[in-house]
């Protein structure tokens, strides 16, 4: 339609590349020939955008298709959003300069709960009406899937659809029904009947809430008796014949990740109780070995990258790691072609191979505990025994690493000060074990990192009905960990309490905190998970100006009986698995990894496909 | 090990990548065209790749230049064309050539930059006004810029003559409210003086009306000194 002119805006702003696309591998398409113009939304920064595999997917899925156009969106930053107001230039897409008012879809990634109010501040920059039920014909259809869209209700009245699971098939079965009803002159509500009987459609407007009179929910109930009761995830049962393109752009600036990624599984068999992804992306299912090597080798031929990463929840459990890895290896060292290998559990993993890949650099090692004693580590059936890690670390120091990074959380289910004790406790084990290395076979310096993350209970996990602390234990915990933490090696950091419990109300939070999510964007909020932008004075006042009690859905335990605002979605892992999986934790109970045998999560009865089946 | 030179444009869009960018950009357009680049060794093995002096973010150029070395002689014009088949609209070889192994480096080669700056005019003023100015400004012995700098994070004013950084200036088009000039300025490590500034010096002692945050600028080559003449790095040493 109508392309903005940009030039004066770009010398204005800093890193302009941002927002000029073009980059290689970028796709151009003749408008006259598009039936569905389709911007694929990102509610944050080009950098980190451009990072997140599931978006290079699904532009090229699109893409793919004759008659459709997909396009980029991403939230300007502060200095282009001034630009933008102060000149009355609606947000547009990369692709085109096109404002995104004039495409049919705007499809939002939700990724973080933290990125919520981009996604209100980008739709008013494109001059689109930020509630569903104010956007007749002539706007966009705004959609949104991503593991955030498993708990939709806080985002209910600003998404017209949300697309549940994995959106390689229900993406094009939704776009078939919109080019016939485009053609039609219909209104918009005939749209969305006319998809909501596709497995994993879920339309908000549809359903109604009843709650109790102490704010718990009694019922979710569809407005007529032809809508769906339960939503079903989708999946893709078999990871060789899903898409997955052959080419990804190329951005131009320096991004967060900038590598060709090959996606190597999906799902976890681990069972972390604390741990979503775990949970919503089951059954596990595995690329083949010839396929991740024919799409690496694709990959970096198109993009003309130096770096290969294996991408999934925990990459050593890859069933052919070791295979897979020097073959990678043989092929690409020759090329200067580094290989990173994200997710590593390197309890199961010999370093010897990370020093292989590393040949170059030692870059450090990172290693996830996530708790202090073994009582705890059970709890959240983390299952790293204390000696995995300090052989590991004095294995890693006599190989020469020094630089060691340890994850922690505090917070969890069933924590008392003596497991902060033991998080204190190993780190001085791993400066013991440094130290007990001899000399000219270590490193220069150990250089041990402590990072502590507050625990964000999520909806789907065991530990779903739990009570997160509130900013003052938080914060408590965090400070008797650093007076203990003072050592000349150790560096200790720790996350913002607040925007933790943020993330905790959204995390599970209903449908009328919406109106809390649309207050704090009209105070001003935007870019939350960019501490420099965090208010959450503006946010206090929003729960404040709307009546709305905070602690209800961050700090309080659920019984087992209520009904969660996320009920009526079906992950395949049933509630009764997640009942019995936090009873364990109260328990110390370990469950055993399900590639051993089944521990029963339902996914088996509800979804083929994965391991389930092997 | 061949090592070849290439002179290249950065144009439309593309004004808007850094040097850095542009160097990443140019290594992974290499590797796509499967270039048999000659790596550096070490702990960290890079392509050798050398640049000219780094563009600053806004300005076009047809007079950009790269040397890279090559494990075997490829031909130039196979290369030309499957290169600029792989770049991004906006970067574009316009010339190449094998120089010797052991030739001078890009960056010590560089001493002047021919430019042309496209102003827009507060308010109207003849060509023949103009060109007094420029006359009149060139004339000066001394053109003092006052340039803040840091020294142990202490801010300093220091005076800088640019003079005899400036080798040309001359109008070369004028039109209802805009003219372009060209100049030729002195670039690299013996003195390196940007357009912009002097426009904005122009406009301050000789009150030039010149809209100044609407400078366009575009590198039309780059030059060494060689016998006393201006000559591109195409054609020096080689």
């Amino acid at each position: 339609m109508n392309k903005l002119d940009l030039e004066d805006l770009l010398f204005e702003v800093e890193k302009p590349a941002r927002y000029i696309g073009g980059e290689t591998n970028a796709v151009q398409k003749e408008i006259e020939n598009i039936h569905v113009r389709f911007g694929f939304a990102f509610p944050d920064v080009y950098e980190v955008g451009m990072s997140h595999l599931g978006m290079h997917i699904l532009y090229n899925l699109l893409n793919d298709e004759a008659d459709i156009f997909c396009e980029r969106i991403f939230a300007p930053w502060i200095d282009m959003e001034e630009s933008l107001r102060k000149r009355n230039i609606p947000l547009f897409t990369l692709e085109t300069h096109t404002p995104i008012g004039d495409l049919d879809f705007v499809g939002f990634t939700l990724q973080y709960e933290l990125s919520y109010t981009n996604i209100l501040n980008m739709l008013d920059l494109g001059n689109i009406p930020i509630k569903s039920k104010d956007r007749g014909n002539a706007y966009p259809f705004i959609v949104a899937g991503g593991p955030c869209a498993y708990n939709p209700e806080p985002l209910a009245e600003i998404v017209d659809v949300f697309l549940m699971g994995e959106g390689e098939e229900i993406l094009l079965e939704v776009m078939e029904k919109y080019k016939k009803w485009k053609t039609c002159g219909l209104p918009k509500k005939k749209f969305l009947e006319d998809i909501v009987h596709i497995k994993g459609v879920y339309i908000p407007s549809f359903y109604e809430i009843v709650y109790n009179e102490d704010d718990t929910i009694k019922a979710f109930i569809p407005k007529n008796k032809k809508i769906p009761t339960k939503i079903s995830k989708r999946i893709m049962k078999n990871l060789d014949e899903a898409y997955y393109p052959k080419k990804v752009i190329v951005p131009f600036i320096e991004v967060v990740h900038e590598r060709a990624m090959v996606e190597i599984f999906r799902g976890c068999t681990r069972g972390c109780r604390f741990c979503q992804a775990g949970m919503i992306y089951r059954p596990v299912r595995e690329r083949s070995i010839d396929k991740v090597k024919e799409l690496a080798q694709e990959l970096i031929q198109t993009t003309g990258y130096e770096e290969l990463s294996l991408a999934s929840l925990s990459t050593s459990d890859y069933s052919k790691i070791n295979e897979l890895i020097r073959d990678l290896i043989d092929t690409y060292g020759s090329k200067k072609i580094g290989l990173s290998l994200p997710s590593l559990r390197l309890d199961k993993f010999p370093l010897e191979v990370i020093e292989e890949i590393q040949k170059v650099k030692k870059t450090g090692l990172t290693f996830a505990p996530e708790a202090g004693t073994q009582r705890l580590r059970d709890a959240i059936n983390k299952g790293i025994t204390e000696d995995d890690l300090i052989e590991t670390m004095k294995n890693a120091f006599s190989l020469g690493w020094s630089t060691v990074k340890l994850y922690f959380m505090i917070g969890l289910p069933t924590e008392t000060y003596e497991d902060l004790d033991g998080i204190v406790d190993l780190a001085y084990k791993v400066v013991d074990a440094y130290y007990h290395t001899p000399r000219e076979k270590r490193g220069k310096g150990l250089n041990l990192t402590i990072s502590i993350s507050s625990f964000v209970p999520k909806a789907y996990t065991p530990f779903q009905w739990e009570a997160q602390d509130t900013t003052e234990t938080f914060r408590e915990k965090q400070n008797y960990l650093k007076d203990k933490l003072k050592h000349k090696n150790i560096k200790y950091s720790y996350h913002g309490t607040k925007t933790s419990f943020l993330e905790g109300i959204f995390a599970r939070g209903d449908r009328k905190i919406g109106k809390v999510l649309i207050k704090a964007w009209e105070n001003g909020c935007k870019f939350d998970a960019w501490g420099e932008h965090f208010e959450y004075e503006k946010w206090r006042d929003a729960f404040e100006a709307c009546t709305i009690n905070p602690h209800f859905y961050a700090n309080r335990k659920r019984g087992y009986e209520e009904v969660l605002p996320w009920d009526f979605i079906d992950i395949g892992v049933t509630k009764s698995f997640l009942k019995r999986e936090n009873e364990n934790a109260k328990k110390g109970i370990l469950t055993q990894d399900c590639r051993m045998s089944c521990t029963g999560c339902g996914i088996d009865q509800a979804f083929m496909g994965g391991v389930c089946n092997e | 090990m061949n090592k070849m030179r290439i002179r290249f444009s950065k144009k439309d869009w593309m004004v808007f990548i850094s040097h850095l960018d542009l160097m990443r950009t140019m290594e992974r357009v290499l590797r796509r065209g499967n270039i048999p680049l000659v790596f550096s060794h070490g702990f960290n093995p890079h392509p050798k790749m050398a640049f000219s002096t780094a563009l600053a973010l806004g300005i076009s150029s047809d007079g950009e230049y790269m040397d890279i070395e090559v494990e075997e002689e490829i031909d130039l014009d196979v290369f030309k064309s499957s290169i600029n088949d792989q770049l991004p609209k906006g970067l574009k070889i316009i010339q190449c050539k094998y120089v010797d192994v052991k030739s001078k480096a890009l960056m010590a080669i560089a001493e002047y930059s021919t430019y042309t700056v496209r102003c827009c005019l507060i308010e109207e003023h003849s060509e023949e006004e103009l060109k007094k100015q420029v006359a009149d400004f060139m004339a000066n012995e001394e053109i003092i810029l006052h340039k803040t700098i840091k020294k142990k994070n202490i801010e300093q004013i220091k005076e800088v003559n640019i003079r005899p950084f400036i080798k040309n200036i001359e109008i070369i088009n004028k039109e209802d409210g805009s003219c372009i000039f060209k100049m030729t300025l002195a670039t690299g490590s013996k003195g390196n003086l940007k357009p912009e500034v002097v426009i904005e010096k122009l406009a301050e002692l000789k009150k030039t009306p010149i809209v100044l945050e609407k400078i366009r600028i575009h590198r039309l080559d780059l030059y060494g000194v060689n016998n006393g003449k201006l000559v591109t790095p195409l054609e020096i040493n080689v």
